[in-house]
């Protein structure tokens, strides 16, 4: 079954307790901070209301009060998700919850694409035996985590879930826009599209925006980038360098969108959503190490 | 034991990437199963923008901030809810909402006091917007709903 990637033939529990710490803070951190615009569909009008997903039978919103209890729910399960606490509950019910609420706030009329993959990385992770190190389940138990547990398919798993999220948005540009999206206009027509979207809605434009959109000649080239980077998603199966090296482009992908049309996908820009690619069990000894000396060194 | 574990995973994600696929073959978007269209497809430089505006005494139009648009400070979700208010004939009550955060935020707006707000679409070559401040070549109010001295 390992045979379509390089990665992870193996893994120690440290492994997936990182990725699910780090997606789990991302969530925590990124709930938080979006509370007020998920509330604020309690002041919508009801008429706005269409449910999608797994919310798709709804034909209502629910009353606020259950907004705000699932959002401090999701909160709380959120925490003890990140921190390894009673994961067998947390685990499947912050990933639900997590589901249940960015779902939700879909259902307005605004599908957020930049929520998918870490509702979907959520759902492996809370499924997985995410929480067998670096965990206060561990901590408590005292000993080495239960033997048969499977670390490294759920990495796996997850790393496939990147490479089929960016396929699938590169196939989307060639099916709906066709090779004229990368020769064409379209680059231009989104920067400026969105340039003054921005400035109708009382927000500075990106800065950059009007340099770009003036530059048509530079634009193809960096849409032919970006498919690339998209359909070219699968070499980052192969770990090493391929990894590397896609991984880096997907980020600069991702900051040259933010530079240019303000939209902010912040699960793959603050690199969350490639922590599975990686041995990040290594940084911590690593750390460890460079803190030691560095405390050495000091006077 | 090893091996069912590892057989639950393969299972799992052969069923996890058939139904990240399943909505491309269905080309139909959804959540979180997706088609990731987002700015897939052409789009030409003359288009039309919801927006909702503050008209002064002498009918001179001032942008509204986000949070006065739709309470709210995401774009997409704002321009999403004007764009659906409008399509369903609810311009009208989007156009209340907005008259009472602007009133509720005070008196004015860039400095000078609205008499109304407006609902609008308004049609530009986004290129020319972006790069020259070309004015609309078509604007149409959905609804105007007075406030303050306009009342």
């Amino acid at each position: 079954m390992t045979r379509w990637t390089r990665l992870h033939p193996t893994a120690p529990p440290e492994r997936l307790a990182a990725v699910r710490i780090l997606s789990g803070a991302y969530a925590v951190g990124y709930l938080a901070v979006r509370s007020p615009a998920i509330l604020a569909v309690r002041d919508r009008d009801p008429a706005a209301f269409s449910g999608v997903g797994v919310l798709a039978t709804l034909d209502r919103p629910v009353p606020d009060a259950a907004v705000v209890a699932l959002l401090a729910v999701t909160l709380v399960a959120g925490v003890a998700f990140t921190v390894g606490a009673a994961f067998r509950v947390s685990g499947p019910a912050f990933a639900g919850c997590f589901l249940l609420v960015a779902t939700y706030r879909s259902s307005w009329g605004q599908l957020l694409h930049f929520e998918n993959l870490p509702a979907l990385h959520l759902l492996v992770l809370g499924l997985a035996a995410s929480a067998d190190a670096w965990s206060l389940d561990a901590r408590r138990r005292g000993r080495p985590a239960p033997s048969g547990h499977d670390h490294a398919a759920p990495l796996r798993l997850l790393c496939l879930m990147v490479v089929l999220a960016y396929v699938i948005a590169g196939l989307a540009k060639l099916r709906y826009g066709g090779l004229d999206w990368i020769t064409g206009d379209a680059l231009r027509h989104h920067l400026a599209y969105s340039a003054t979207r921005l400035e109708l809605l009382g927000e500075a434009p990106p800065p950059w925006a009007a340099t770009a959109v003036a530059n048509a000649w530079a634009l193809p080239p960096l849409a032919a980038a970006s498919v690339l980077v998209e359909l070219g998603a699968p070499v980052a199966l192969l770990g090493g360098r391929a990894r590397d090296l896609w991984v880096g482009s997907a980020w600069l992908l991702h900051a040259g969108i933010a530079a240019l049309m303000f939209v902010v996908f912040p699960y793959p820009l603050l690199l969350v959503a490639f922590a599975p690619f990686f041995e990040l069990e290594r940084l911590v000894p690593l750390l460890r190490s460079r803190r030691m000396r560095l405390g050495a060194a000091a006077p | 034991m090893d091996r069912l574990r590892t057989h639950r995973w393969a299972i799992a994600t052969v069923m996890v990437a058939a139904a990240m696929v399943t909505p491309v073959v269905l080309d139909r978007d959804s959540f979180p199963l997706s088609t990731y269209p987002m700015y897939a497809r052409a789009r030409p430089a003359e288009v039309t923008l919801p927006a909702a505006v503050a008209v002064d005494g002498e009918g001179d139009v001032h942008r509204l901030s986000l949070e006065l648009v739709g309470g709210n400070d995401d774009p997409l979700i704002v321009a999403a809810e004007l764009r659906d208010a409008i399509a369903g004939g609810r311009a009208d009550r989007t156009c209340a909402a907005v008259a009472s955060r602007v009133e509720a935020a005070g008196d004015t707006v860039d400095g000078h006091r609205p008499v109304a707000i407006e609902v609008v679409t308004e049609r530009y070559d986004t290129v020319d917007r972006v790069l020259d401040e070309a004015d609309p070549v078509a604007r149409r109010v959905h609804a105007r709903c007075p406030i303050g001295d306009g009342r």
